[in-house]
């Protein structure tokens, strides 16, 4: 797996770099958009590539170094995540094991993010990738609302929609996204799915990867290797023991618990 | 299936994003709809002996309408960038639709509301004060015209058709949320609205109107048959879930049945639909003030529970999010502000336009001809 991670990053690099005309902003506040880039037509992207995730949830370990990575990368404030690993304790006759779940935007094939918003903020590249652009986002949270896997989130620093973005300025730039490159277990694998050649092709022919809340006909772009189907949708448990909150602590710029 | 148990251990709690401010805005726009509706007999029909009740209604629709976007815009989370659904074509977003029907109904009902108005603007104008200029003004030199207020109120109750539409469809289609994806939710949406409206007329006319007996009757019969049709769709909601039939409401009801919490609001709206519907019909005379309230309390639970209510489900978490109401503009002061805002409306509506002496019958005192010379100042 380590080996068809590097191959990406040689392979992918010279390509991708200046093929995208439009990335999406990190996560900082960003003016409010001008007519001509709130009306424009959203695209970018290289249409050559489809970009996907395996997680092989048998490798993952909870380390949740994704986790810290993705935060550090990509600016997520406090108490917000683009991605988490949600990890389970799961008692079966007596004998008690740990289940985790790395969870991220889906990056859907027919993402139902898109259609809601009012805006155009959130849109797809051709490279499958599902952005928001911060500067055009009036934070309606319609999105929010409409994605079926609660990837989405109000970031209270710019205070649009936030997610997960593939990392795509690491993306356009040939590199990984930072939580496929940090990861311990090697249980994150990303790849364009266009090239029959790559470790996401290959896995998602070979291995029958499952994906999350397939009834929602989403088509997610994240397949999960050995995901458990008690852990494919709403999730039938005792609810967590911790949470991250912030609700209770602050007033305005705390609207978040997320 | 085997003795399992799942406890979850870690997992993000993903806050509500449609805030406090977009109850409100449901509340007042659907009260601001159920007011048009209402006042629609006794001003497009003209028919004089539903005037009084649909003065009162008009006054709902006039105050709950102009409050209700301050409480939308605010629930953006960016609300200066509030234009840029004016300068894209989105035709898939229902919320983009309704960013064009909102200033159409606003706008209709202005009109509508001063066609309706002019009438008493007029009579104004024709009183010995030193505001009588400005109300000629604002009556543009006319009295009560049929065919004008006919007109407007073809326009607002269109307006009012599509706000309704927007209103329970944006929600209705956002099939991540089982317990919003039905078919049912826009009827509940505008039958709720219209008890909750028919409510409003009845705390309105034991407040600013003229405490009449005739109001307090019709409003508790009108209120009545929309607490009978919130019941039917209820019902049908509840059957369709319980009965397993379809898969979307069965899903809808098992993602809650599970909770205390959702057990006791469930007792609770039934109880706060039933009563005022009892209470209605068996005792409509001197009631108003106890049917009125209850039913706008439940018109307002209704949203609260279906908005924050519904966005404690986990999509994919297992139990609920806990839900604490913030004290600061995202919570309580939001509340509290907008309840203020249209506080201040009604106190501005009914100081300008106070409610006008009726002889006993209801029927409006007849005023001069059109275009007679008015003696001023
Ligand atoms: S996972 Fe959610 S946010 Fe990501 S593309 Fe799919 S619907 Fe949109
Ligand atoms: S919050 Fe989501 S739906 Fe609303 S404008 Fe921003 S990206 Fe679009």
């Amino acid at each position: 797996m380590d080996r068809s991670r590097r191959n990406f990053c040689l392979g992918a690099g010279a390509a991708a770099v200046g093929a995208a005309t439009l990335a999406a902003a990190p996560s900082d506040a960003a003016p409010s958009g001008t007519v001509a880039g709130v009306a424009a037509a959203r695209t970018g992207g290289d249409p050559a590539h489809r970009w996907a995730m395996v997680v092989d949830v048998r490798k993952c370990v909870g380390c949740q170094a994704c986790t810290v990575a993705c935060i550090m990368e990509n600016d997520v404030p406090e108490n917000s995540f683009r991605t988490i690993v949600s990890t389970y304790e799961v008692t079966e006759q007596d004998k008690a094991g740990s289940y985790m779940l790395p969870r991220l935007c889906n990056h859907c094939e027919d993402p139902p993010c898109i259609p809601v918003c009012p805006t155009g903020a959130t849109f797809q590249r051709t490279d499958g990738i599902v952005v928001v652009d911060n500067t055009v986002c009036v934070g309606c949270a319609y999105c929010v609302q409409a994605c079926p896997y609660d990837a989405r989130f109000i970031n209270h620093n710019s205070q649009t929609a936030d997610k997960c973005t593939f990392c795509v300025h690491r993306v356009d730039a040939g590199l990984l996204p930072a939580c496929v490159e940090t990861c311990v277990g090697g249980a994150r694998v990303f790849g364009d799915l266009k090239d029959p050649a790559s470790a996401v092709s290959r896995l998602v022919r070979e291995a029958d990867p499952k994906v999350l809340k397939p009834e929602q006909g989403t088509q997610p772009r994240v397949f999960y290797i050995g995901l458990d189907p008690r852990f494919q949708g709403k999730v039938d448990g005792t609810p967590t023991l911790w949470r991250p909150s912030a609700h209770t602590e602050r007033s305005h710029a705390g609207k978040e618990h997320a | 299936m085997m003795d399992t148990q799942i406890l979850e251990v870690i997992n993000v709690t993903r806050e509500a994003a449609w805030l406090p401010w977009a109850v409100q805005y449901f509340f007042l726009i659907g009260l601001s709809v159920g007011g048009v509706l209402l006042s629609l007999p006794g001003y497009a029909f003209a028919r004089d002996g539903w005037r009084p009740l649909g003065r009162l209604a008009l006054i709902v629709a006039l105050t709950c309408g102009l409050a209700a976007p301050v409480a939308l815009l605010s629930d953006l989370h960016q609300p200066g960038r509030f234009w840029h659904f004016y300068v894209v074509f989105r035709p898939t977003s229902w919320m983009w639709w309704g960013s064009l029907f909102i200033p159409l109904y606003i706008g209709a009902l202005l009109l509508y509301g001063w066609a309706c108005l002019r009438e008493e603007l007029w009579a104004h104008g024709r009183i010995d004060s030193r505001l009588a200029g400005l109300y000629r003004l604002a009556a543009l030199g006319g009295g009560r015209n049929d065919r004008l207020i006919r007109a407007a109120g073809l326009l607002v109750l269109a307006g009012a058709a599509l706000v309704a539409l927007y209103t329970g469809v944006e929600v209705a289609v956002v099939k991540a949320r089982p317990l919003w994806h039905t078919p049912f939710l826009p009827l509940q949406f505008l039958t709720t609205a219209l008890a909750g409206a028919a409510g409003l007329v009845l705390i309105l006319n034991r407040t600013v109107g003229g405490a009449d007996r005739r109001v307090e009757v019709r409003g508790n019969r009108l209120l009545a048959g929309a607490l009978a049709a919130v019941m039917l769709c209820g019902g049908l909601w509840l059957w369709l879930g319980l009965s397993g039939l379809d898969a979307g409401h069965a899903a809808a009801l098992e993602s809650v049945a599970g909770s205390e919490a959702w057990r006791v609001t469930a007792v609770w709206a039934v109880a706060a639909t039933v009563v005022p519907f009892v209470i209605a019909i068996g005792w409509p005379a001197g009631t108003g003030w106890l049917t009125g309230l209850i039913a706008v309390h439940s018109a307002w639970m209704f949203r609260w529970t279906v908005f924050i209510g519904g966005q404690t489900v986990p999509k994919t978490g297992a139990g609920f999010y806990d839900y604490a109401l913030p004290a600061g503009p995202d919570g309580l002061l939001g509340i509290v502000g907008t309840a203020g805002l249209w506080l201040f409306l009604l106190i501005l509506l009914t100081s300008v336009l106070p409610t006008p002496h009726r002889p006993a019958d209801g029927r409006r005192a007849p005023l001069p001809p059109h275009g007679t010379a008015v003696p001023a100042e």
